[in-house]
């Protein structure tokens, strides 16, 4: 591209933040009168508007919170000791590398007529689905996704020696196995329900904080009819009856006695999960308290989302006032806490993330909320 | 593990600087912070950088646990973004390098193929402005994006870089060149 403008090198210099006090000055009153300059520096700029327009999509959120946990349990592990020694160690470390090398390349060469087993046969989770489910697994060299769409399954997973937490995706979320046996159900387009036997998960829905869900615990949604299909396994349970029991045999895995049935009870298991967040407790009677509990909680979040961090701590406290045994308790407080540190209220943030510690000692965010307090 | 943890009552209203010491006090709170109030911003240049959807987790994952370690030789000189952005640099070109692509390479002559790739986000181009954008070298590439879409200084993207402010010049102007040159041949 040709420009017969002498002074047309100082577009890109102007662009470039190069120009300042009287050179600026004077380039920038030769720029409002000279057409040659000024197309140049309309292309640099639109140039720039492009590149800026194609930048990818944001990450799901989902995966922003997944990845920020991940960080953060490696660095509180001491990940960073590990790796600081290893730094230091220079040639050590490049000495290493070559070993590393021609290991690998001794390993190529009596590896590879080694018949690999196909990537379905490199798991041992357990999936047991109703007669409805609609579910499909996808397997990667580190990594394994169970997509559920509709239906319920119950899951083991089987912890092998390297490889990374099972993800159930949901169509409203994902759930992520930290080494258990549980059952998720989605119907509709929604999560209606994860109980939990062994182990924990940690439940994140889309517009809401993460919930951890411990052994012996059960998380449901609003309460939401379940199709018929679906009742034929579940038996004589229904989701409003059978938040707290531990999942029946009718989905046991072949050969494995099947869990005994323990009485339905209108008083979360407290002491069998201590300083758990409390279930709800539900029987028929309290179909519309659970719809109103959600209710709040939804509108208390919408807030947050929205800006209304003041407005969002009042909504949050009143939840926790009005719903003491909600399982969604935890959240509730730790967003209360995130809230008022949105507005600025060092104070009432303090007293905030007090009261978590308070009720939640062995939270899922103990360590996040310890650090808001110090 | 005891980790002596700073006062990070007001981790939020810390300069990048005095986050950097409060991390390099261990404090994890000043991790999540750094990562809330960067991860967009390194993720996004990564993914550019880089071909490969499977690294761009790994490449932000390492940039921040980098900088968690680094923590502690922070200087205060530079804004924040600019020293991560700096990290995620030296990390992208490590990996391009690194024997870790050796191992890939392996695997996939062992025809261990990859049935499935994750489906969180897809990094082919599929605009003429990302065709020829990728077409540019690395560097030229680093240098264009951390000015146009960072907005990064030259002198930023020098101490990013490792390199001269006059190469950054050279580079970002060898970039346009390139990227309008292709963008007019009409692709």
């Amino acid at each position: 591209m040709t420009n017969a403008c002498p002074r047309s090198f100082e577009v890109e210099a102007l662009h470039n933040g190069r120009l300042s006090g009287t050179e600026r000055a004077s380039f920038e009153r030769h720029l409002a009168n000279c057409g040659l300059c000024s197309r140049e520096a309309r292309a640099l700029a639109a140039l720039g508007d492009a590149l800026r327009d194609g930048v990818p999509a944001p990450a799901d959120e989902l995966h922003v919170r997944r990845e920020r946990t991940r960080l953060l349990a490696e660095f509180d592990r001491g990940f960073l000791a590990e790796r600081g020694a290893w730094f230091r160690r220079g040639v050590a470390g490049a000495l290493v590398l070559v070993a590393a090398a021609a290991l690998a390349v001794t390993l190529f060469v009596v590896v590879r007529s080694r018949p690999v087993p196909p990537p379905s046969a490199r798991t041992n989770t357990v999936v047991n689905a109703t007669n409805d489910a609609v579910w499909s697994r996808r397997l990667g060299e580190r990594w394994e996704a169970i997509v559920l769409e509709r239906g319920e399954l119950e899951i083991e997973v089987r912890r092998e020696k390297g490889w990374k937490a099972l993800r159930v995706e949901l169509p409203d979320g994902e759930l992520e196995d930290e080494g258990t046996i549980f059952t998720v159900s989605v119907y509709a387009g929604r999560t209606t329900r994860v109980t939990v036997r062994e182990g924990s998960v940690s439940l994140r829905l889309r517009g809401q904080p993460p919930t951890h869900i411990a052994a012996g615990e059960s998380w449901n949604a609003a309460p939401h009819p379940l199709p018929p299909s679906a009742s034929s396994r579940i038996e004589s349970s229904t989701s409003s009856e059978r938040v707290e029991r531990p999942r029946d045999a009718a989905l046991s895995a072949p050969g494995r006695p099947a869990p005994a049935p323990t009485p339905a009870s209108s008083a979360p298991p407290a002491s069998s999960v201590p300083n758990a967040s409390p279930v709800v407790p539900s029987a028929s009677a309290q179909t519309a308290a659970a719809s109103a509990a959600s209710d709040d909680f939804r509108a208390a979040v919408a807030s947050y989302n929205r800006g209304s961090h003041a407005e969002a701590a009042v909504l949050l406290a009143r939840f926790l006032a009005r719903y003491p045994g909600d399982a969604r308790g935890e959240d509730a407080s730790y967003l209360r806490v995130l809230a008022f540190r949105k507005i600025g209220d060092e104070a009432s943030r303090r007293r905030a993330a007090a009261d978590y510690l308070r009720r939640y000692p062995s939270g899922f965010r103990r360590s996040e909320v310890e650090a808001l307090l110090r | 593990m005891n980790r002596p943890r700073a006062n990070s009552a007001e981790v939020r209203a810390l300069s990048d600087a005095e986050l950097m010491a409060a991390l390099a006090a261990g404090d994890l709170g000043a991790l999540g912070s750094l990562y809330d109030r960067y991860h967009e911003s390194v993720r996004r240049f990564v993914a550019r950088v880089t071909s490969d959807a499977e690294d761009v987790d790994d490449l932000v994952h390492a940039t921040f646990l980098t900088a968690a370690g680094s923590a502690a030789r922070y200087d205060g000189r530079a804004v924040g973004r600019a020293w991560l952005m700096g990290i995620a640099v030296r990390l992208v070109r490590r990996r391009r390098h690194a024997l870790g692509r050796f191992f890939t390479l392996l695997s996939s002559l062992r025809m261990v193929g990859r049935t499935s790739h994750d489906p969180r986000s897809s990094l082919h181009a599929q605009s003429d402005l990302e065709r020829a954008l990728a077409r540019l070298s690395e560097p030229k590439r680093m240098a264009i994006l951390l000015a146009e879409v960072e907005g990064l200084s030259c002198p930023e993207i020098a101490e990013a870089l490792g390199v001269p402010v006059g190469t950054v010049w050279t580079r970002l102007h060898a970039a346009r060149r390139e990227l309008r040159r292709a963008l007019e041949g009409g692709e």
